[in-house]
C-alpha cells in the first residue's frame, strides 16, 4: 500500500513538470503584459521596458524558464508581480477557505445525492423517481450565481441568519462554520444533482443483476441487498464522479466565492489571469496540480476499497 | 408545514451559530468600506494606478499641497505638508517650506526635506514609479535645509502644484522606511496620513488604523476595513444588510434609483466625470479621409448615449477635454447629431453604400454595452462596426499596438486641459512610438498650440491656446467625445465625511480626520 502511494506520487512528478511548462508557455503566449497592469494606462513604452527589466521579463525565455523551474523545485515561488507579496503567503491564506468549501460541498453533494439516486432507482418511474429527476434537473440548470443570490436574499437579507460577507475568521470555528453554510449548500446541491443522476443510473444497472436476485432468493433482507450488494457494486462510477467533481471544485468554485465574498483559490486564479500575474499563476498551478494529484490518488485508493478486484489488478 | 415555516425551522436549527449582524452592533468608530475588487495592487503610492488603490492610498499619504477635501478644483489647492511656497519669475525654480512636527506612521520619525526630495526623485524614476513621465520637466530637487525643498525645472510645466498634490506621483513616502523595508514597502507602506496600514488579508480586506500622531489631529474614525467585494449584487446586499457603511457603486441610473430607495442610504454622485471618446485612427483607410471621420461625428447621438447611462451619472461629452477642466471650451464647433449630413458626407467621400470598420473592444460588460449603443447609432448612417471583442488585458495591448481602427476609451486626469490634450492628441503620445501614451488616432492637429501653452506664462493666453487646440482637434475629428460618467458611491446616512463631497480625484471619498459617524 505504502509503495503504491509512493509510486503514484513519484509518477506525479513528470505530470507536475509538464503542467508547469504548459502554464509557463501559455501565460506568456496570451496577449497582455504584467508591466502594463502595474503601471496603468499612462505607461509609456520606456516605462514598461524599465519595469519589464526589473521583473526579469526582458531575460531570454529559456533563462526565465530555468529560473522558474529551479525556484519551484526548491519550493520558492517568489512574489506576485502585481502585489509584490510572497505567493506562498497569499496561497496559504486562502487555501483553508478553499478546502473548507470543497470538502463541505462534496459532503453535502454525496450525502444528498447518493441516497436520492438509490431511492430514485428503487422506485423507478414512480413519484419519488420523478421528483428526484426533476429536482436534479433544476439543480443542474441553476447557475450558482443565481441560486447563491437567492439564498443570500432569503437567509441573509430577509431572515438575517447568515452574513452576506463570507470571509471567515479561521481561528473562530463558529464564524468559520456560519460563513460556510450558504456557499457549501449552493455548491453541494449542484453536485448532489449530478451524483443523483449517476447513482440512479448505476443502481438501475445493478438492480437487474443475477447476484441481486440470488441474494433476495437466499432471504437476505432487502435493505441489506440494496445498500450492501447493490450500492457497493454501483459505487465505482459514483466514486469516479465524486473524485472528478472534487478536483473541479478546487479551482472552479470561483463564482460561489465571488457571490458569497469568500476568499479562495479560484478567485486568485481569475485575478492573476486578468492582471497577467505570471509568477502568481505559476505558483497557483503548482498548488492546484498537487491537489488534483492527491484527489486522484485518494479516488484510486477508494476504488480498491470498494472493489478488491481493482487492487489485485 | 409551509415553505416559510420550513425555512424558519431550519433557521432555528442554526440559531446557536447564527450570525449576529455585527455591523449593527459595531462601535461607530469602525468604518467598513466595500470595494469592487479582488485585491489591492502595490500599496506603494507611486504605483497606485487603479481606482481600487488610488481610493485607499490617499487616506495614508500626503502631498506637499492638496485639493481641498471634497473638491478637485485646481484653483482650491491648499497647503498640506508644505505651509507656503514661492517661485521664481520664470516659474522654473520653486521653493517649498515644510510644516514642522509632521510624523510618519510607526517609529519612522518626523518628515524632513530629505524625505520630500527622496519621494520626488522616486516618483520621477520609471523603475520605482508609474508616474515618472509626469516629472519629465524636473531638473533637480534639493533640500535647502531640513524644512525647505527647492525644485528646479528644465522647462515650465502647466501646473507644478498639480504634480505635488495628494494624487499620483505627489505623495510623500518615508525615505527611511523605503530603504529599510525594500520590496516589502509595497505591502506595508509608511506615510504621514490620518490612517496607517495595519494588515492585509489576500483576497479579503485591507485594514487601516487611525494615526493618533496625525498633524491635523487624531482621526475620529479608529479603524477602516477596506473589503474586497467584486460582485456588484453581493456588495449591494452587504450594504443593505448593514455589513458595510460605504460602498463603491455603479455608474448606472438603475443602480442609483434602486439604491436611493434603501433606508438610511445616501447616494453620492461626484466629479470627476470620466470622458469617453471614440478615437478614430487617421493612419488607416478609410478614416484617413476627414469626410469619413466627420460622418462618424455627425452619426453619433450624444444625448441618446447619456440617457442610456442615466441622467444622474452621465452627461454629454462637449469637447475632447472633460467639462470643467482648466482650459476647457464648449465653443469648439463639435458636430451635432445629423444623420442626413453623415450619409451625405460618406457619399461625398466615395462610400455611398457605407463602410465597415474592424474595431477591437473589451468584453468588460459596462464598456461593451455602451459600445453596442454606439454601434447601433452608427449603423443607421451605414457605418458598420465589426467588433472584435477580446478580454480586457488583451484589449489594452491590442489598442496600444495600433490594431484597431477605432478606440473607445474612458479616462479622468488631473483637471487641466494640458494633460488630456498631451496624452490623447499630441503626436509625441502616438501609440506604437517609444514615447507613446494614449494617442490612438495619430492626431497631430494641435501640437503647436499644446506645446506653446506649456511654455506660456500668461494664464489667459495659455487658456486661449488650449481652447484653440480643442477647436483644431475637433475640426480634424481626431476623436469624437461621447459622454462623461460621474462617480457613484453610497454611504449610511449617519456617516459624515466632515466636508461637502463635490469631487475627488482619487475617484473615492476622502476619509479624513474629521470623518465620523453621527
Amino acid at each position: 500500500m505504502i509503495f503504491y502511494v509512493l509510486r503514484r506520487l513519484l509518477a506525479a512528478i513528470p505530470t507536475l513538470l509538464a503542467v508547469l511548462t504548459l502554464v509557463f508557455v501559455i501565460v506568456r503566449v496570451v496577449p497582455g503584459d504584467p508591466a502594463v497592469a502595474i503601471l496603468g494606462d499612462r505607461a509609456t513604452p520606456d516605462a514598461v521596458a524599465a519595469l519589464d527589466a526589473k521583473l526579469g521579463l526582458d531575460q531570454p525565455i529559456w533563462r526565465q524558464y530555468a529560473t522558474f523551474i529551479g525556484q519551484s523545485l526548491t519550493g520558492d515561488f517568489g512574489r506576485s508581480m502585481v502585489t509584490n507579496r510572497p505567493i506562498l503567503t497569499d496561497v496559504a491564506a486562502v487555501l483553508p477557505h478553499t478546502i473548507d468549501l470543497t470538502l463541505a460541498a462534496v459532503l453535502i453533494g454525496t450525502l444528498v445525492g447518493v441516497p436520492a439516486g438509490v431511492w430514485a432507482a428503487l422506485y423507478r418511474n414512480r413519484a419519488i423517481d420523478i421528483a428526484a429527476r426533476v429536482l436534479s434537473l433544476i439543480g443542474l440548470s441553476f447557475p450558482v450565481f443565481v441560486s447563491g443570490v437567492f439564498l443570500l436574499l432569503a437567509f441573509a437579507l430577509h431572515w438575517r441568519i447568515f452574513p452576506v460577507i463570507g470571509n471567515a475568521n479561521l481561528a473562530d470555528p463558529i464564524d468559520r462554520l456560519t460563513k460556510l453554510v450558504l456557499p457549501a449548500v449552493t455548491l453541494g446541491l449542484v453536485m448532489a444533482a449530478y451524483i443523483t443522476r449517476v447513482t440512479r443510473s448505476a443502481m438501475l444497472q445493478v438492480l437487474g443483476e443475477d447476484y441481486m436476485r440470488t441474494a433476495r432468493a437466499k432471504g437476505v433482507p432487502w435493505r441489506r441487498v440494496v445498500w450492501r450488494h447493490g450500492l457497493r457494486n454501483a459505487g465505482l462510477p459514483v466514486v469516479t464522479v465524486v473524485g472528478l467533481y472534487f478536483g473541479i471544485l478546487i479551482g472552479n468554485s470561483v463564482l460561489t466565492e465571488i457571490v458569497f465574498n469568500r476568499p479562495g483559490l479560484g478567485k486568485i486564479i481569475v485575478s492573476a489571469l486578468n492582471q497577467r500575474d505570471y509568477t502568481m499563476l505559476q505558483g497557483l498551478m503548482v498548488v492546484y496540480c498537487f491537489m488534483i494529484v492527491l484527489v486522484n490518488l485518494i479516488t484510486d485508493l477508494a476504488y480498491g476499497f470498494i472493489d478488491p478486484r481493482v487492487k489485485q489488478a | 408545514m409551509t415553505f416559510r415555516a420550513a425555512l424558519l425551522a431550519a433557521a432555528a436549527a442554526f440559531a446557536p451559530v447564527a450570525f449576529a449582524p455585527a455591523a449593527h452592533a459595531a462601535p461607530k468608530t469602525t468604518l467598513t468600506v466595500g470595494m469592487a475588487a479582488q485585491d489591492v495592487g502595490r500599496l506603494d503610492p507611486h504605483f497606485a494606478v487603479s481606482t481600487i488603490d488610488r481610493t485607499v492610498v490617499v487616506w495614508m499619504f500626503n502631498g506637499l499641497v492638496r485639493f481641498k477635501p471634497g473638491s478637485m478644483d485646481p484653483q482650491l489647492i491648499e497647503p498640506d505638508l508644505a505651509t507656503s511656497w514661492e517661485s521664481s519669475a520664470d516659474k522654473k525654480v520653486w521653493t517649498f517650506h515644510l510644516r514642522q512636527g509632521v510624523k510618519f506612521h510607526g517609529d519612522y520619525g518626523a518628515l524632513t526635506a530629505e524625505d520630500v526630495v527622496f519621494s520626488l526623485q522616486k516618483a520621477a524614476d520609471p523603475k520605482r514609479s508609474a508616474f515618472s513621465a509626469d516629472f519629465a520637466a524636473f531638473d533637480k530637487v534639493e533640500a535647502v535645509d531640513p524644512a525647505t525643498v527647492r525644485i528646479m525645472l528644465k522647462d515650465t510645466v502647466p501646473s507644478l502644484l498639480g504634480l505635488l498634490t495628494n494624487y499620483s506621483g505627489g505623495f510623500n513616502v518615508s525615505k527611511k522606511a523605503v530603504e529599510k523595508l525594500g520590496d516589502n514597502y509595497a505591502r506595508a507602506p509608511i506615510g504621514t496620513g490620518p490612517f496607517a496600514f495595519a494588515s492585509i488579508a489576500a483576497n479579503q480586506s485591507l485594514e487601516l488604523v487611525s494615526f493618533p500622531g496625525y498633524f491635523r489631529g487624531a482621526p475620529k474614525i479608529e479603524k477602516i476595513s477596506y473589503r474586497f467585494l467584486p460582485s456588484n449584487a453581493s456588495r449591494d446586499l452587504a450594504f443593505q444588510n448593514g455589513e458595510i457603511d460605504l460602498e463603491y457603486g455603479m455608474q448606472d441610473q438603475t443602480w442609483v434609483d434602486r439604491t436611493r430607495k434603501i433606508e438610511h442610504a445616501v447616494v453620492d454622485v461626484f466629479e470627476p466625470g470620466e470622458l469617453t471618446t471614440l478615437s478614430l485612427n487617421m493612419s488607416q483607410k478609410p478614416l484617413d479621409d476627414v469626410r469619413v471621420r466627420r460622418a462618424i461625428a455627425y452619426a453619433v447621438n450624444r444625448p441618446e448615449l447619456a440617457k442610456f447611462q442615466g441622467k444622474d451619472v452621465a452627461r454629454e461629452g462637449q469637447s475632447v477635454v472633460p467639462v470643467g477642466y482648466l482650459g476647457f471650451t464648449a465653443d469648439n464647433g463639435l458636430p451635432q447629431f445629423d444623420l442626413a449630413r453623415a450619409k451625405a458626407l460618406l457619399t461625398e467621400a466615395g462610400y455611398p453604400n457605407g463602410i465597415t470598420l474592424k474595431v477591437v473592444h473589451t468584453q468588460l460588460p459596462s464598456m461593451l454595452s455602451q459600445m453596442q449603443v454606439v454601434q447601433a447609432e452608427l449603423k443607421r448612417a451605414g457605418i458598420i462596426l465589426d467588433l472584435q471583442v477580446v478580454e480586457h488585458a488583451t484589449y489594452h495591448q491590442m489598442i496600444r499596438k495600433d490594431l484597431s481602427s477605432m478606440v473607445y476609451y474612458s479616462a479622468a486626469r488631473f483637471p487641466i486641459a494640458d494633460i488630456y490634450l498631451t496624452q490623447f492628441f499630441h503626436s509625441r503620445s502616438t501609440v506604437g512610438t517609444p514615447t507613446g501614451v494614449t494617442n490612438f488616432s495619430h492626431c497631430n492637429a494641435a501640437d503647436a498650440e499644446i506645446d506653446a501653452a506649456r511654455h506660456e506664462p500668461d494664464e489667459k493666453k495659455q487658456v486661449a491656446l488650449w481652447q484653440e487646440a480643442q477647436r483644431k482637434i475637433v475640426a480634424q475629428v481626431c476623436a469624437v467625445p461621447l459622454q462623461e460618467t460621474l462617480q457613484a458611491w453610497v454611504r449610511r446616512d449617519d456617516l459624515d465625511y466632515g466636508y461637502d463631497l463635490k469631487g475627488s480625484l482619487s475617484l473615492g471619498p476622502l476619509i479624513t480626520e474629521a470623518t465620523h459617524f453621527k
